[in-house]
């Protein structure tokens, strides 16, 4: 530049010597050559600068093109007759699988009338089969399905409705799509979008200087940028790097990427690629990309099921998402969305009177957003430490998996229902809660709460409080007693009182009830419905911790289990899903269930990755498990769980156990029907004091999630090995049935007792005799 | 040759299940369902056993091996307020699932006992307390040589059995086989004994 500068500057004087004129023709020469240099220096930078906006484009294309976030589905709804459901739940499922109310025969709609249903499904790709499009007719009464009539398509006595998807697992860049291929996509979508953007784009190469010169104009007769005279394959590149900056260098890059796509790509990678890749919304922090997943998120549709006037829509936004957000701005968006069905028309793409009948109709936009992020980020949390047990964190955010799993909405929102609205009532603002529920014969995990605000994704109580047990620990105390029927049966009687332990360092244990106060003599079912402590302290002692432990460790818990008799009254942590995995074998007559999230995995296409099948192992004796279920649902009628009758109706037979640890620090209660099992825990997050208990902390929550849902009684089978006698509890003796104490309890055969009073309570004479020869 | 006769008996225990399948078809669901309050205008129903899961104008059908004194007996214990229920059989299939349970047994036929499981846990849903479908998930993991599971669920089906003698005998016997093609001679024979005894 220096030497630039001084070869102009003799120009301006006057009048020169030969001696400078040579001096100056040697300057001018130089200044050729210097010129000529930085000609080739520029060409070879700009050959450098090609090369790297190449692999720029072409890494951005193909990364683009492939990264898929996996989705996560609920379990689909199975339909068939006698399937239970109430009218609410099924229409709560249908909206939440983006059906939409209509008249129940345009697919991916339903009707009702009261109890009356019309669905039309879409059909859907599962794992084990494909489910195809159906109309069908059912009715719901008494919350159970009734006459379900496949009104079109193939007959089948049980169908399944497509998946809710209920979240995803995304790319860090919180970027979202749903792929579509090309020869998917509606037919007219296209044309259209090219009628509108880019009229030549099968003629371009990339840029379409003319257009640009067109717009150019426009914009300077505006005075501003009204016009773009970018072609697709400019937005596509401008897409990938999503800077809002219009400088010139910026354009001038866009067009040299634009060319570079042209000569690595077809017209169809880049229009289906395009196609995937436009930015058309917002939700949250996650964006919008590609008309795949724009067509669910505004529609609640398939992009193959859009109407003409939708994908009018979708295009017409293509020009500004935000600024044509047909749910916030309506009038903007219908305005726009008419201009591109009047631009379809003269594109020769819609007839005057379908394009007429197009401009005439709303929007037809789904109320809200189909899917939010995450909207049950306690259970995600959950299926993704599943995951990852067979699955790479990024091939999780990336490979577009399909995650099947056993997530039941209906029963989700009860639980969330049960949690928020039964917190606020329990006084303690910082009182947080957990709420785990089970399908009781599958460990399926069906609804998940983790925190006060089921919305917030933070930290998850249900997985990671680990906290004291308490007396939930009792029901394993009394199962290793009764899986020894020669030494307790239900009516052995056990001491309420007081006793002191000493150890051998010299510290001394004496444990109270929580009343503080002392009964004399309890029989064990008793003891176990009431909650005492002595006594189950007395009964573990008796048949040796090792014995608890290794039941409790045969059940499934993964906790450090300490060697000191306070763990027979719940001195032990466990987090909620813990103690749901451990209650499995209770509620199920002594088959440890592993607890599920996941059915199975597929790669995007479809191709089955992993299943994860029911899996059952016997850890008890049914027998011993029997009676202690006898106990547990004498917890829910008599003993310490019977306030769940204050909100849950008789008819429904129930068993369970609270549990509390000092000063209220956690509240407990655990227990099940004959389908579901339900943990709660309520505590606060400081570990600090509360003045609740089982009963009046979490049972309140287990309550209140067990009304909401249609279920079956528990009434277990009686197993093999038990019989039910009627006992005289307080003599141990058989009784009459008309006797006013008689109990009608179960016996493992051979533990019932031996001799039989009248109702009087007097033993016959004959059998006492023999009796006081025994024992004398 | 241990194999060999393993699907041999194995068979037969599956005749006699698909017998029993039969047999359930015939009738609905077991138990009736819990109704939750302010979803219909109608009382919810009593609690639910045997007996009282049953409309009440369906005659009462005793089967032999239930004892008509102890259901009269559990009746009079449910009509006492809050008192622990129990009952003598698990559920019978609703036809969604013996529909599902005929899928399997034909994907069985055609040696695919993969998919054949996956029907019949879509079954198991429907129907978690039906000891029929256990015995099947059984049949199913033994065709996929799969006999630790096998075993188990044969163990849950006896489970939810109950006084069903035929149920009992079926399921004794599966157990009989599959232990015995496990190796544990004597864990068969006690097996054996339990069906024979019936």
């Amino acid at each position: 530049m220096k030497n630039t500068d001084k070869a102009r500057k003799p120009g301006r004087k006057k009048p020169a010597s030969r001696k400078q004129l040579a001096a100056a023709q040697y300057r001018r020469k130089g200044f050729w050559r210097i010129l000529l240099r930085l000609a080739l220096l520029g060409l070879v930078l700009l050959a450098g600068w090609m090369v790297y906006l190449d692999a720029q484009v072409t890494s951005r294309f193909e990364g683009r093109r492939f990264e898929v976030p996996s989705r996560v589905y609920a379990r689909p709804l199975e339909l068939y007759s006698g399937a239970p459901v109430s009218a609410a739940a099924l229409e709560q499922e249908l909206a939440l699988a983006g059906f939409h109310k209509g008249d129940g025969s345009r697919s991916g709609s339903y009707q009702r009338s009261g109890g009356r249903f019309l669905i039309s499904s879409r059909g859907f790709d599962f794992p084990d089969g494909k489910e195809p499009r159906r109309h069908l007719a059912l009715s719901i009464a008494g919350d159970q399905v009734q006459n379900l009539q496949v009104v079109k398509g193939p007959d089948s006595a049980i169908v399944r409705l497509e998946p809710a998807q209920i979240g995803g697992i995304y790319p860090a860049h919180q970027e979202d799509r749903i792929l579509v291929q090309l020869d998917k996509l509606p037919e007219l979508l296209p044309p259209a979008l090219m009628a509108v953007e880019d009229r030549r784009f099968y003629d371009h190469h990339g840029i379409a200087p003319l257009s640009i010169a067109r717009a150019m104009l426009a914009n300077v007769r505006a005075g501003g940028i009204v016009q773009g005279g970018s072609t697709l394959t400019q937005q596509l590149v401008k897409n990938f790097f999503l800077t809002r900056e219009q400088t010139l260098l910026r354009k001038g890059n866009e067009a040299l990427m634009s060319i570079l796509l042209e000569l690595h790509y077809s017209k169809s990678d880049i229009l289906e690629t395009y196609l995937n890749e436009v930015y058309l919304g917002q939700a949250g922090a996650r964006s919008i990309h590609g008309f795949g997943l724009a067509s669910q998120f505004y529609f609640a549709e398939a992009l193959e099921d859009l109407l003409p006037h939708q994908l009018a829509l979708l295009v017409g936004m293509v020009k500004g998402p935000s600024y044509y957000n047909p749910r916030r701005h309506p009038q903007r968006a219908t305005a726009r969305r008419n201009l591109v069905l009047d631009q379809m028309q003269q594109a020769g793409l819609l007839g005057e009177a379908d394009a007429q009948r197009a401009r005439s109709l709303p929007l037809g936009v789904s109320d809200k957003a189909s899917f939010s992020q995450n909207r049950y980020p306690a259970y995600i949390d959950l299926v993704r430490r599943h995951l990852a047990r067979d699955y790479k964190e990024e091939d999780l955010r990336s490979e577009g998996l399909r995650v099947f799993t056993t997530l039941n909405p209906a029963m989700q929102m009860a639980a969330e229902k049960a949690v928020t609205e039964t917190l606020p009532r329990l006084g303690d603002k910082a009182l947080e809660s957990a709420l785990v529920v089970t399908a009781k014969d599958s460990g399926e995990v069906l609804a998940l709460v983790g925190g006060r605000d089921p919305r917030y994704a933070g930290f998850n109580r249900a997985l990671d409080a680990s906290r004291q047990i308490g007396s939930l620990v009792k029901p394993f105390v009394y199962l290793a007693a009764l899986s020894q029927p020669q030494r307790y049966t239900l009516i052995t009687p056990l001491q309420d009182t007081r006793f002191t332990l000493k150890f051998e360092n010299g510290t001394v244990w004496q444990p109270k009830n929580y009343d503080g106060l002392e009964r004399g003599e309890v029989p064990l079912h008793q003891a176990l419905s009431k909650s005492y402590n002595l006594p189950v302290v007395r009964v573990g002692l008796d048949i040796g911790l090792a014995e608890v432990k290794s039941t409790l460790q045969a059940f499934g818990t993964d906790s450090a289990i300490s060697d000191y008799p306070s763990m027979l009254l719940g001195a032990v942590a466990m987090t909620p899903v813990n103690v749901a995995q451990i209650y499995q074998g209770l509620a199920t007559s002594g088959f440890n269930t592993p607890l599920r999230t996941i059915r199975e995995v597929t790669d995007a296409g479809g191709e089955p990755l992993s299943r994860y099948s029911l899996q059952v192992n016997q850890v008890a004796d049914p027998a011993a498990v029997h009676l202690l279920q006898y106990a547990m649902q004498e917890t829910m009628q008599e003993g310490t769980g019977r306030s769940a009758y204050n909100t849950v109706p008789r008819a429904l037979a129930l068993a369970g156990k609270t549990g509390t640890t000092d000063d209220g620090r956690d509240a407990w209660f655990a227990g099940f029907s004959g389908d579901l099992l339900a943990v709660v825990w309520v505590g606060r997050d400081d570990n600090g004091a509360t003045p609740l208990t089982g009963a009046t902390g979490a049972l309140p929550v287990w309550s209140k999630f067990m009304a909401q849902v249609p279920q079956h009684s528990f009434t277990p089978v009686v197993p093999d090995g038990v019989q039910y006698h009627w006992v005289n509890v307080q003599q141990q003796a058989l009784t009459d049935e008309q006797c006013e104490n008689a109990r009608l309890m179960p016996f493992i055969t051979g533990s019932e007792p031996k001799q039989t009073i009248t109702c009087a309570g007097a033993l016959p004479q004959k059998i006492r005799g023999w009796f006081e020869g025994l024992f004398q | 040759m241990m194999r060999v006769q393993m699907r041999a008996r194995v068979f037969r225990s599956a005749v006699v299940c698909a017998v029993l399948l039969l047999a359930g078809c015939a009738s609905g669901p077991g138990g009736g369902i819990y109704v939750p309050a302010g979803e219909r205008p109608q009382a919810p129903k009593p609690p639910l056993t045997d007996g009282a899961a049953k409309p009440a104008d369906e005659p009462q059908v005793w089967r032999k091996s239930e004892q008509p004194f102890e259901q009269k007996s559990q009746q009079k214990a449910q009509q006492q307020t809050g008192v622990p229920g129990y009952r003598e059989s698990g559920d019978q299939m609703p036809a969604a699932a013996a529909g599902l349970v005929k899928e399997a047994d034909t994907l069985m036929a055609q040696g695919n006992g993969a998919a054949a499981i996956t029907r019949l846990e879509r079954a198991q849903r429907i129907a978690p307390r039906s000891a029929a479908v256990y015995f099947k998930l059984s049949e199913a993991y033994v065709m996929t040589g799969q006999l630790g599971s096998a075993e188990q669920f044969t163990l849950k089906g006896l489970s939810l059995a109950g006084r069903d003698e035929r149920l009992q005998r079926s399921g004794w016997l599966l157990l009989a086989d599959i232990r015995r093609a496990r190796g544990n001679v004597a864990g068969a024979q006690q097996a054996e004994s339990r069906a024979a005894s019936l």
